[in-house]
């Protein structure tokens, strides 16, 4: 099915041989024919939840086939087509992969419906909507379609205001057009937390100390216009900047701490970089980098914020990504990665922010809180199906019981 | 004149800009030759946050303890919190892509 | 007679040693501009451009030390912002489209 579009024409037993309507034998044969939907794609962040969309809507009976088209921009023979044409064939593996998991996991029969893909228009440059209207056309009318369900984040060659000319383009032709009811995932967390007296003093004095460091405070203007900008900055940005008061013994104590934190992070940096920089600098020397993940007892916030960037900044790890207390770690070599495991850094971070007494907790190793995703010694797979807005079906459920039986140790000691 | 303790501030520059460039070299050898945005991510946020952490100390040497000295002090501070934090997010926007990191056997390069 | 101007070795001076140095920091960001260009993805030209725009405050730096110039200084201290706020919002905005923070 994927090489159908060949000169055959309609009637042709191999394009038609997946529709049970035609063959009589679908179950939902006695209402007439269900249509065909071709859905054009392209890698967009809504481009999962509208695969998704379009293997539902066939599973509930609305569709008998579904084709997944990717329109070529290019042409057979340019420069880079080839890199482009493999590019987009990757993309129609990965939906074609996801429709037939979203098709097994429905409760339809799943011979009941076909899936097809196929790239399209790479014959011919294709330059506006018509030119899109009259390929997709083309298809329809060879595989027998008669509806298109367009991905409302679909914006081929980069053009952003493409999707509302091809959904004009193509209601003049005969083929039924739908927008899929998808949106973009979009992360609505709560930024601000509530304006108190004390933060906004707080954010009023440093502002303003901040900008007699850099003006002068012996001048009289310099007082009118830091005051002004010192109030501004305090008005829209004391919600954000702090999520509690800062208190009497625990700010400044925190301080004290940070500042010893600050020469050993300092230490373990330049140490951690020599190692590196011999990594980089000599070729016979192999890099072996793996996606990790760890789970930390830190809090939420700013200690998360300070571990995070610590990990960052000691050479060989990169925070990817962190999600509540999952970080997600890149390491660049083994022993950044047993370093990381080993947890100095989050045993410093909670120190800083905790006091010693909740320093001594285990390491990640011994809570058995890290895993490794990716390389010979791989323990978990790698989430990534869950950047297209997909759930997040690869996470397994992590000790989390072990975590909070950890936490009221924190308190207790 | 020099005294003593001017010499010792003369070494210590000359050995911080060389520490600086150094860093910043290793820095850039890292983003030529590493295979995935990943791992040039490392060297872009770390051995370069260090290579301009020794510049910039060393610059904050020659010009003194006075307001400039204290700006550059500022500065050095404000890249190493900024250097990273920046790594992490164009990580996070590639890993939200979808870029699968690059493991050894992978011939992408 | 100031700091910058002592004399290190053979007639060159402290200035001297920086400025030489502010010439090394830009061959190197001639280097990262390679990767810059070439890419392949987005996320390798907003870290390259990144880095750049670091070697670049450290260049302001260096100048204004050697030069005597201590409002370079300040110029740096905006580049610095406006590079941090670059790749923040040129990473934010390719993950979700105009939903910047």
């Amino acid at each position: 099915m994927t090489d159908a579009s060949d000169e055959s024409d309609a009637a042709d037993p191999d394009v038609t041989a997946g529709d049970p309507a035609e063959t009589g034998s679908g179950p939902s044969g006695e209402g007439g024919r269900r249509g065909t939907v071709v859905v054009p794609v392209e890698r967009t962040p809504t481009l999962r939840a509208t695969v998704a969309h379009a293997v539902e809507s066939a599973a509930s009976g609305e569709f008998s086939a579904v084709h997944f088209v990717e329109i070529a921009s290019w042409r057979d023979g340019d420069p880079e087509s080839e890199e482009r044409t493999a590019e987009a064939e990757r993309i129609l593996e990965r939906v074609l992969a996801w429709a037939e998991a979203d098709l097994a996991d429905s409760d339809a029969d799943e011979t009941d419906v076909t899936i097809a893909v196929d790239l399209i228009g790479s014959d011919d440059y294709l330059f506006g909507p018509d030119d899109y209207v009259s390929v997709l056309v083309e298809y329809a009318e060879e595989n027998d379609c008669d509806a298109v369900l367009l991905d409302p984040e679909y914006t081929p060659v980069g053009n952003t205001t493409l999707l509302q000319p091809l959904e004009f383009a193509l209601s003049n032709t005969g083929l039924a057009v739908e927008t899929a009811p998808v949106t973009r995932p979009t992360r609505r967390e709560r930024l601000r937390s509530e304006a108190t007296g004390v933060r906004f003093a707080a954010m009023f004095g440093l502002s303003l100390a901040f900008y007699f460091v850099l003006g002068d405070p012996l001048y009289w203007f310099d007082w009118v216009t830091g005051v002004a900008s010192a109030a501004i900055v305090s008005i829209t940005l004391s919600r954000i900047s702090f999520d509690a008061d800062p208190a009497l013994p625990r700010t400044p104590l925190r301080l004290a701490r940070g500042a010893i934190y600050v020469p050993v992070l300092l230490y373990e940096i330049v140490m951690a970089n020599l190692v590196v920089a011999r990594v980089i600098l000599d070729p016979r020397l192999p890099i072996e980098p793996t996606m990790n993940r760890m789970r930390v007892i830190v809090g939420s916030g700013l200690p998360l914020m300070t571990l995070a960037n610590s990990i960052t900044l000691t050479p060989g790890t990169l925070t990817v990504r962190a999600r509540d207390s999952d970080l997600y770690v890149h390491s660049l070599i083994p022993w950044a990665r047993d370093g990381l495991f080993d947890g100095s850094l989050e045993r410093w971070t909670r120190f800083v922010y905790y006091g010693r007494s909740s320093a001594r907790l285990p390491t990640p190793r011994e809570r058995d809180d890290c895993a490794v995703l990716q390389g010979p010694d791989a323990t978990e797979d790698l989430p990534i199906a869950a950047t297209d807005g997909g759930e997040d079906a690869t996470a397994e459920p992590t000790p989390t019981d072990g975590a909070a039986g950890d936490a009221a140790e924190v308190t207790d000691g | 004149m020099i005294d003593a303790v001017e010499t010792v501030r003369v070494g210590l520059i000359v050995v911080f800009v060389l520490l600086g460039l150094f860093f910043s070299f290793v820095s850039m050898v890292g983003v030529l030759r590493l295979p995935d945005v990943y791992s040039r991510a490392h060297t872009a946020s770390q051995a370069d946050t260090l290579g301009a952490g020794f510049g910039l100390a060393a610059v904050a040497l020659t010009v003194g303890w006075e307001g400039a000295g204290f700006k550059s002090v500022l500065l050095l501070f404000f890249i190493f919190v900024t250097n990273p934090t920046a790594a992490h997010g164009i990580a996070r926007a590639a890993f939200e892509e979808g870029i699968v990191p690059w493991t050894e056997g992978d011939e992408r390069r | 007679m100031t700091l910058v101007d002592a004399t290190l070795v053979a007639g060159y001076t402290v200035a001297d040693v920086l400025l030489y140095a502010a010439a090394g920091f830009a061959v190197l960001a001639i280097g990262m501009l390679y990767r810059a260009v070439k890419g392949p993805t987005m996320q390798d030209r907003v870290l390259a451009v990144n880095v750049l725009g670091t070697n670049t405050v450290v260049i302001l730096g260096l100048l204004a030390a050697a030069l005597g110039e201590p409002t370079f200084l300040d110029v740096a201290l905006v580049y610095a912002l406006l590079n941090f706020l670059m790749a923040i919002a040129i990473s934010k905005f390719t993950v979700e489209r105009g939903g910047v923070l």
